[in-house]
């Protein structure tokens, strides 16, 4: 397994402004450092899914993190990368566990969302972002927010609170140190 | 055990009884695989013709058409910003759209469904691309198998031929984005090489029937017939009870 890039800080959650702001005051607080930032949706492809006609049927929670994938695949070449060539500190928000627990939270298989994420690199630190998802529509900005509205809004899958939640608790499970063996 | 795990198991056996059940005919899923220029779509078309005849129910899906993504992948393409992992992701996740709003639910109702171009188009080339087979066959998943893979078998230079015969291949077609060669025909003939190299490799591992695509229109469509009349009449492969249990599960249970 790679080595975790310790100039890499994943900041992950459900609460897609809460994580904007708690990665800007990341950034603020590095004041002697550099630092580079890369934000979910960097490529367009969920703005794409929300115009799309209904005709054009939903996504389900698979499809969307494919597209999670793809569009993570995106800010890594363009975002990411390139600044920790630079000898940025980068900071992701969200990155990895983000999409894994919303997958888990979904029923999806552990070993398949690991895998699908494998060609992504390991931060060296991760940030969870404990506030819960925005109660209102309109402040709903994060990935987490956009898929729950999207797998529950059409299909009678499990309800959007609940799979908040789940993701939520998948995530704390994620952050966890994992005891020694 | 998990609710989840257990609702799965359970839809598992809805589905191995479903297309199990021997009173009625079944969904049959048909692939037509091959590279440009050997002729599939001439034959799902005179395929599709017969088996109305027939008095199937046919219905057909083409790569990379549906309607949420598609809109996605053109525009990538149209400015070519594509690298090889977010092209594979992003066919996948249009072929696994199609499967849960397509595919599956025309499998379900009984009717036979022609894939023009499969999975094993994106996993042969993107792994002519370079990518991981293993790592582009897991994004696949859960797998659906076709009844019976047809591929259409031509060398390099006829598919090269046969393609710059009638069009200038486009940037990505030609596999401009990896061989880095200006000239799109000779990256086309240089990409089609590697692309029927794996496809060769996949039609061995995944047991396709092959076509001479190197026959006249006539005799492979015979062929065809025969084949079919040959294979249709096989038993549902059971290791499509998990890719069927989570569609069902997606739309809150069997119809």
């Amino acid at each position: 397994m790679r080595r975790p890039n310790d100039r890499l800080i994943a900041v992950d959650g459900v609460n897609g402004n809460a994580m904007v702001a708690a990665a800007k005051h990341l950034i603020a607080a590095e004041k002697k450092r550099r630092v580079g930032v890369s934000y979910w949706d960097a490529s367009g492809i969920f703005g794409e899914v929300v115009v799309a006609e209904d005709s054009a049927g939903r996504p389900s929670a698979r499809t969307l993190l494919l597209l999670y994938a793809a569009d993570l695949a995106f800010r890594l070449r363009w975002e990411i990368k390139p600044a920790l060539d630079e000898g940025l500190l980068v900071v992701a928000v969200p990155y990895i566990e983000t999409a894994i627990a919303f997958g888990r939270a979904a029923g999806l298989d552990a070993d398949w969302l690991s895998d699908v994420f494998g060609f992504a690199p390991r931060a060296g630190q991760r940030r969870l972002i404990a506030a819960p998802a925005a109660r209102s529509i309109s402040d709903r900005k994060g990935f987490v927010e956009f898929g729950c509205q999207q797998i529950t809004g059409a299909h009678s899958g499990p309800p959007r609170r609940l799979l908040m939640r789940r993701t939520g608790s998948h995530l704390r499970a994620a952050s966890k140190p994992r005891k020694a063996r | 055990m998990s609710a989840s795990t257990h609702s799965l198991r359970a839809l598992s056996l809805r589905a191995r009884t479903h297309f199990g059940d021997p009173t009625r005919r079944r969904g049959l899923l048909v692939a037509f695989e091959g590279p440009d220029g050997s002729g599939k779509t001439t034959q799902r078309k005179l395929f599709k013709t017969w088996l109305k005849a027939e008095g199937y129910d046919v219905v057909t899906t083409k790569w990379n058409s549906s309607d949420l993504i598609k809109p996605i992948i053109k525009s990538r393409k149209a400015v070519r910003a594509l690298s090889p992992e977010e092209f594979s992701l992003l066919h996948a996740a249009d072929f696994r759209h199609r499967v849960e709003h397509k595919i599956l639910p025309a499998l379900w109702s009984g009717q036979l469904v022609i894939a023009d171009r499969f999975l094993f188009t994106g996993l042969a080339r993107d792994c002519a691309r370079g990518l991981d087979l293993d790592w582009v066959l897991k994004l696949y998943q859960p797998l659906l198998w076709p009844d019976i893979v047809f591929y259409f078998s031509v060398s390099a230079d006829t598919s090269s031929k046969r393609v710059s015969a009638n069009r200038t291949p486009n940037y990505y077609e030609a596999g401009q984005d990896v061989t880095q060669i200006d000239d799109p025909t000779v990256s086309y003939e240089r990409f089609i090489t590697r692309v029927i190299r794996e496809y060769e490799s996949l039609a061995v591992i995944f047991n396709f029937i092959t076509v001479d695509a190197e026959q006249s229109i006539g005799e492979q469509h015979h062929a065809i017939r025969k084949l079919f009349r040959d294979c249709e009449q096989r038993s549902w492969a059971d290791s499509n009870a998990d890719a069927v249990a989570e569609w069902l599960m997606m739309r809150g249970g069997p119809a």
